[in-house]
Order: C-alpha cells, then structure tokens, then sequence
C-alpha cells in the first residue's frame, strides 16, 4: 500500500509541473503585463521600456517562467491591476466563501445520496426505486445552471424563502450570530441546487454497487446462516458498497470548481467563481492566472488523496 | 536443406514491482532452445500448456521480443525485429490456434484472405479476386463464398479460411500453433489431411505446434518435447515414439490412448509401470529446480536431457 | 475432396446468418418505445429546426428593435421579445440550430480524436499506453470549464471555428478511456496477431481492422457525448463564452435570465430555450442508452 502511495504521488509532480507550465503560457499569451495596468499612460516610452527591463519583463521564458514559480512558491501571486491589490489578499475572502460553498455542497451531496442509493439497492425492481432511478436519470441530463435557474425562480423568487444573492445580508457585525445565521442562509440553496445534481452520479453508482454486493457469495453465506435481513445489509452490503464511493470523491471536487462557476453566477453570490468571471470580463489576468491555478491545484489534490483513500480500501489497484 | 536454424533462443518475461517498476526477476517462458529444420519437413513441439512452445514459435514469427540467441531462415539472421524484412515476412506465416478469434469478423472473406496479397503484391482488383477464389477452391471451399462474412461458417471451414489466407503468398515457412485443437474430433483429420497436402503441392515446411501427440505422431517427421521452457527430448518421428529416453516422454508416449481393445490390460499395465519409474526416479531427470538437464546426444539426430554421467 | 466440398456447403447453408451489430442497434432501438419517440422527436426538429432556419433572416431576426423591447407574447412575437426587441421565438430557432450543430461538430472532432488516441494506447499498450494514459489523466483532471472560459477570453479572431476547437481540446478524454479499454481486449484476439504476420502496417491495422469491430462501442459514447456536449456548450453560451451575440445559441437566451427582472417577470424569454435544452438532452440520452443496452447482449430487452 506504501507503495502504491509513493507511487502515486510522484506522479502528481510531473502533473504539478506541467499545470504551472500551461498556466504561465497561458498568462504569457494573455495581453498586456503588470505594467499596463500600473503606468501612467503620460510616462514617455523609453521609461517605460527601461522599467520592463528593471522587472524583467523582457527576459526569456524560462527565465520568466522561473521566477514566477519562486513568486507562487513565496505565496505571490502578483498583483491585481483593477483592484490595486495584491491577489493574495483579495482572493482569500472569496476563497472562505467558496470552500464553505463547497463543503455545504459535499455535505447535502452525500446526505441525499447515501438513503437513496441504500434503498434503491436494497429494494431493487420496485416502485420506490424506479422513481429513484427516474430522479437519478433525469437529473443526469439536466445541466446545472439550468436547475439552479429555476431553483432560483421558484424558491428565491416566487416563494421567497431564499435570499437570492449575495453571501450575506448587509448591516449585520461579523462573527455575530446573526451574522453566522445569514451566511448559512445565503449558502444553503445554492448548495442544494448543486447537490441536487451532482449526487445523482453517487446515487447511482451505490446503488449499482449494492445490487451487485447482494449477489455476491459472501452476502448468500451470511443469509444461509441465518443473519437477519437488517443485519446483512448493515454488516455485510452496506459497508462493502459505501467504501468504493470514495473513488469518486475526485469526480466530484471537479464537478464542484465546474459548479461553483455557475452557482455563483447565478446566485450572484461572491466566491471564487464569482471572482473568475469578473476578472476575465475586466481582463485583469492576474487575478484568472491566481484562480486557475488554485482550481487546478485542488483538482489534482483532491484525484490524489481519492486515488490513496481507495488504495487503502480495495487492495486490487494497488497491483498495477 | 537446411530452411530455419534457432540458436540458444530465450524469450524472458520480466515480473516488474517496486516503486519505480524495476524489473525485479524473470518467466523464463523458452529458455535455452535450439533447433533446425530441413526444408519440406513438418517439425513438431510438443509439451504442456505453459511449456513455451507456443512462444516460441511466435518468437520465430517475430511477434515476442527475443532477450537471446538467434534465428537464421534461409540463410538470413532474422533475430532482430528490424531485420524481418518485407521478404522474410512473407515467407513466414501461421496458422492460428482459434478459427473462430483469428479472422475478423467485421470482413468478408474476400478482404480476409486478399489482405497479405494488398500488403505485398500490387493486383488488379480482377487478379486479386482470382487469386482468392482460387485459393478458396484450394482449401476446398466454395469459390462463390468470398462476399460471406466468417460467422458464415463453420469451425473447420473457417481454419480453412485461415490456411489459405496463410499460403496466398507462397511462404517457405507455416508455423501452425495447435491448428486443430479448437475442432472437433471429426473435422480435426480433415484440416490435417489438407494440411499434408498442401504441404506437398506448395513444399512447404512446418512448425507444427500441439499438445497431442497423436496428432504429432500422424503430421510430424522430427518431434521436440518442451518442458517448462526447455527441452527435454528431441528426434526423429521413430526415435520419440519407439526408444523415447527421457521419462518424460515415456509418460507422454505411455498415455497414448490404444484402440485396439485386447491390448487394454497390457497398457494398463505399461502405464502403472511408467508412473513408478517416474516417481522413483524424477530426480534423475530433473534438477533440483524441477527444470531439465541440458540436452546430451544419444544418436546424431536423438537429444535428450540428462545429467552429467555419476 | 468434391464431396467433401459439397458437404460443407450444405453445412454453411445451414447455418442462419447471425444479425450485424448495426442491425442489433437498431432493433433494439425500434423496441424501445422511449428511445423510438425519441429520436422521432430529433428528427422532427431537426427537420424543423434547419428548414425553418433556410427561411429565417438570421439578421432580421438579431436586429435590435427599441420599439418592442420585453414584449410578453403576442399574436406578431409567438414568445414575445427581449431587452433588445429581438423576436424570442426567431431566436429560438436559430439557437436550437447553431447548438446542435456545435454540439455534433465538437462530438464529430472529439470522436476522431479520442477514438484515435484510445485505439493506439490500447493496441500498443506497454510504455506507449502508460504515457498516453498519464496524459489522459492529466487533462482530465484539469478544470475544463476555466481553460475554455479563459483560451476563449484570450484567443484572437474568436470565431466559432476557434469556439469548436478550443472545445474539442479539452473534451476528447472520456471517449479515449472508453475506447482505450475496449481496445486493450481486442487487440488480444488473433486476428490482430494475424494481421501482423501478414505484414499489414500498425495504423492499418489500428483503423481497418480493430476500428470496425469497436465500431458500435464508438456510436453509443458518441451520442452520449452528444448530449452533454449541448449541455455544455449551453452552460458556456450561458456564461458569456460560447457563442457570439450575434449568433445566439440556446446558452444565449438563457443568459438573458442572468438579470434577476427577466428572470421574475419575463418567463417567455428563458424557459423555452431552458426546456428546448432539457428536452434535446433527454431524447439524444434515451437514444444514447437504448443504443448502449443493445452492445451489451445481458440488458438487451429483446
């Protein structure tokens, strides 16, 4: 197992390496640098000129690409251009609201996909499962902004139990408790909307997963012996099926930065996302540069430890 | 004429593990094994599955990478991948051990059998369709049935596909890999029956791969018996089947089945006595690896594997 | 030898003609009432769809009208309007057309990519496999809404040439794994190895003769991909970075909700176009799913 973990994170460098590698071209072949955004426009050119080579804009690539990896590694992310503002400082307030965001959104994801996954499997073929499986394949071809769309119609503005923007109502005195209370009440329809959507893979897969496990010899034997019906499902097929979920731990983070997008967009609410839009719109770069980063980052993070908590659980992958 | 000399030839199939994929040991799948063949002549390996006949004849074929040794054909070193020119190619085909897998089935037996002539022969669309048909009516099928699709056909029929799809180019050498064991016993003699006369019409020479030794004992003139990648005996036909040496090949030859009913008892016996030389003496024969000794010449064509004489 | 002929011919006449995968697909498909209404339904709007967009003034049609902004429908606007007076039902049409038609362009594209990239990786498998799959891997963890939101945020001469491309590039993945594994399995059987004995070269024998036979697998993952290729390309038209203005797309009406007064009073603007994708995703899906239940003989229902 130690070694399939070794293992595998020594390939994460190479695919640390190289997410820096497309970033910083990616940032290169965006226009204009720090100093468009910076220098008065009535500085004569040749100050200009003399200021680009002060801060070595005019190196080579690799010499650029070396000392942004040093900056990053620092924590210097550079500077935001419309914000005036280091991008460290102005991503971490937005950075908070998106990870409570995501955190609601994994919480309500597996809430609902654990009780309905379970009872599919367990009563497979029956009429509860087949509304479940109806849920599950439909919410499977519905794109999420569209459902966030019309959670926010129906649930913000017709019925009017949600807010429907922002991360919290105005007015109120941080770590207040009321405070507290609004933010939870700003985040929980967006992470419903999310959850909503994106369990139905979980849903599916657990149920699947139980199906299959109910068949299997070990779960016969236990019935042979005589173990109650409850307790083959709590000490046998539940535990065996809940375990593979983890592999899909990774899906779903990347599912979430895809979400969040989207989410935040249409419930105006003031997160990463929120913050990746905007900056591309005002094409301060620096900002998109910071952010993708940070995404691609958890993206590979979150495949790794997926990737290790199943190595623990199915010894089968640690084979190859 | 001598038409395939293999030298030393072993094919090792690393076992990787550790971090970093290092090789850490080795399946010695042919280890050690030389051979030649005259031209003309049917040539047969016989052993248990996993005994490595099979590698290597895909290790002449070209389709396993060869650790060492050589293989000269017609006079040519053929040992490296690079060197198995267009030509060498052409001149060695094989004939594959399930009909049913080894022809596409998404092509009709037009396109099956026309494909090694459009790799080395450029036809007309006219001559190509001539050639099939006349090498369908070869094997002794329907000319009319080239715009069929394999699963047209049956397991005999189809291995029939397969053998002239293996001599559309005239090759000097077919490498047949258990032709028959995928069909049933009533159609097994027919294909083989073909293949010898075919073999006469072309002058074709044969590797002839199988675990049967009745089979081997009807198609083969020189016979090697593989064991665990090595060999354990080779000879001539009569040599194997009348004088076999080593007790390995006394168990093979012993379970021979007999249909002659009043030799029953004599068998029997002849068999009870094999399988007590074999568990008295399996030390004589086998290392302390349970791997065969390296061969000793007992006449000029007659090998087997003993130990050092003490 | 002549009777023996004789005999195997009769043999062979025998022997019913099994059905060809094609034709399993599309019987199952026929016999799935859902998957039949389906595609029906496909084909009646795409039929629609692009005749009546042969007759449509596309610039008629995005010409912005001040003196009809937001109207509710009525008997001259069928949907009403939007904020710029444009004629939401036109649009409609147009959008439904151009996100098809991406949808299918960027399916085609990441089809013969993927299909490509898996087909080599499974049939060279060993080092060539484990290099391709470790580049597999690594774009497939990447964020791909961010990368097509900012190569489209700073690609010069956007068109939607350059939309379809930049699209493709980070969606050939899923194909390639699915069609990677299935090769791996078929390059086992024997008449690969016999096509290399015959001398027949690797990209021959990658495309004539392992190609056909993963062919159907290549059909159901491509119309599945079909549906979430128009999801996507609604999501990304929705944002801001698919489809120009100018060439509205399903995503485009969508957007127009963004702004929280259309989205409470002037329903007419979105929820077609919202439904119109809904719907489309379904009816490719059924399609996509009866498709993959006839490749796999245990789900087959008849």
């Amino acid at each position: 197992m130690w070694k399939f973990i070794v293992r595998r994170m020594l390939t994460t460098f190479p695919q640390l390496i190289l997410l820096s590698v497309i970033i910083f071209l990616m940032a290169q072949a965006m226009p204009g640098d720090a100093l468009t955004g910076l220098v008065d426009p009535n500085v004569d050119r040749a100050a200009i000129e003399e200021q680009r080579e002060k801060l070595g804009l005019n190196d080579p690539w690799h010499i650029k690409y070396a000392d942004w990896v040093s900056g990053l590694l620092q924590g210097d992310l550079g500077q935001s251009f419309r914000y005036k503002m280091d991008v460290t400082d102005l991503i971490e307030q937005r950075l908070i609201n998106t990870f409570w965001l995501a955190v609601a959104t994994l919480l309500f994801t597996y809430i609902i996909a654990l009780p309905l996954g379970i009872l599919s499997g367990r009563y497979n073929d029956t009429l509860l499962d087949s509304s479940i499986t109806g849920y599950t394949y439909i919410g499977f071809a519905t794109p999420l902004f569209i459902f966030a769309l019309v959670m926010l119609w129906v649930f913000g503005y017709q019925l009017q139990w949600f807010p429907t923007g922002g991360s919290v109502a105005p007015g109120l005195e941080a770590g207040s408790m009321d405070y507290i209370l609004s933010k939870v009440n700003h985040l929980l329809l967006p992470a419903l909307s999310m959850a909503l959507i994106q369990t139905v893979s979980t849903v599916q897969y657990l149920r699947s997963e139980i199906v299959d496990t109910k068949q299997k010899e070990f779960v016969v034997t236990a019935r042979a012996k005589g173990a109650s019906e409850t307790r083959v499902y709590n000490r046998h097929i539940f535990r065996n099926s809940l375990l593979p979920i983890a592999a899909y731990f990774s899906y779903e983070i990347t599912l979430l930065i895809t979400g969040t997008i989207f989410v935040e967009r249409i419930f105006s609410y003031p997160g990463m996302g929120q913050l990746f839009l905007d900056s591309i719109v005002q094409r301060d770069f620096s900002v998109v540069t910071a952010v993708v980063l940070l995404f691609g980052l958890a993206a590979i993070l979150g495949a790794l430890v997926s990737d290790i908590i199943l190595s623990i659980i199915d010894p089968r992958i640690r084979i190859k | 004429m001598v038409i395939l000399e293999v030298n030393n030839l072993k094919v090792y199939f690393p076992i990787k593990a550790g971090i970093f994929n290092r090789t850490v040991n080795h399946i010695k799948a042919v280890d050690d094994v030389s051979f030649s063949i005259e031209q003309g002549k049917t040539y047969g390996l016989v052993g248990e599955s996993g005994s490595g006949k099979t590698t290597t004849g895909r290790a002449v074929m070209g389709l396993e990478n060869i650790t060492a040794g050589t293989i000269i054909f017609d006079g040519k070193d053929i040992t490296k991948k690079q060197s198995k020119t267009k030509d060498v190619r052409r001149n060695i085909q094989m004939i594959f051990q399930d009909p049913y897998s080894s022809l596409n089935p998404r092509k009709r037996v037009k396109d099956i059998i026309a494909e090694p002539l459009r790799n080395f022969e450029n036809l007309s669309k006219q001559e190509e369709k001539k050639r099939v048909q006349e090498l369908l009516e070869l094997v002794g099928l329907s000319p009319e049935s080239i715009l069929k699709y394999p699963h047209e056909f049956s397991g005999g029929q189809r291995q029939r596909i397969g053998i002239a799809r293996a001599i559309a180019l005239k090759p000097k050498l077919i490498i047949a890999d258990e032709p028959v064991s995928a069909l049933d016993v009533s159609v097994q003699a027919q294909v083989l029956n073909f293949m010898r006369d075919i073999q006469k019409e072309l002058g074709l020479t044969y590797i002839f791969i199988s675990h049967d030794l009745g089979i081997v004992k009807h198609m083969c003139d020189d016979i090697a018996i593989m064991y665990k990648g090595r060999y354990v005996e080779q000879g001539t036909k009569e040599e194997i089947f009348n004088y076999p040496q080593h007790i390995y090949t006394k168990r093979l030859v012993s379970a021979i089945p007999d249909t002659e009913p009043g030799n029953r008892e004599k068998r029997f016996k002849f068999r009870q006595d094999i399988q007590k030389e074999f568990e008295e003496s399996y030390d004589d024969y086998f290392d302390s690896d349970g791997l065969a000794y390296s061969l000793k010449p007992v006449s000029d064509t007659h090998l087997v594997a003993l130990p050092e004489k003490g | 030898m002549e009777i023996n002929q004789m005999n195997m011919d009769k043999q062979s006449q025998n022997l019913t003609k099994s059905p060809s995968s094609f034709r399993i697909l599309w019987r199952e498909l026929v016999r799935d009432k859902l998957a039949l209404i389906s595609l029906l339904f496909l084909i009646i709007i795409g039929i629609f769809v692009y005749g009546s967009s042969l007759i449509l003034d596309q610039s008629e049609i995005v010409k912005v009208d001040l003196f009809a902004i937001n109207e509710p429908p009525s008997e001259e606007f069928i949907l009403g309007t939007d904020y710029g007076g444009r004629d939401v039902f036109g649009q409609l049409i147009i959008g439904t057309r151009n996100s098809i038609s991406i949808g299918l362009i960027v399916t085609l594209l990441s089809g013969m990519i993927g299909v490509t990239f898996g087909l080599t990786a499974g049939y060279f498998g060993g080092h060539v496999d484990n290099v391709l799959m470790r580049i597999l891997d690594f774009f497939q963890v990447l964020p791909f809404t961010m990368l097509v939101i900012v190569f489209v945020a700073i690609v010069p001469n956007y068109s939607i040439l350059a939309f379809s491309l930049i699209f493709t590039a980070f969606s050939w993945m899923s194909i390639a794994r699915v069609i990677r594994s299935k090769a791996l399995q078929e390059k086992e059987l024997d008449y690969v190895q016999a096509s290399r004995t015959l001398g027949t070269s690797h990209p021959k024998i990658i495309f004539r003769e392992m190609m056909p036979n993963v062919s159907s697998l290549i059909i159901v993952t491509m119309t599945l991909n079909l549906a979430s290729n128009i999801g996507l390309e609604s999501g990304l038209s929705f944002l801001g970075f698919g489809f120009p203005e100018s060439t509205p797309s399903l995503g485009t009406l969508l957007s127009y909700a963004t702004n929280p007064q259309t989205l409470e009073h002037r329903w007419w603007i979105w929820v077609p176009a919202a439904v119109m994708i809904l719907v489309l995703m379904l009816a490719v899906r059924n399609v996509g799913e009866a498709l993959r239940r006839a490749t796999d003989a245990r789900q087959r229902r008849g």
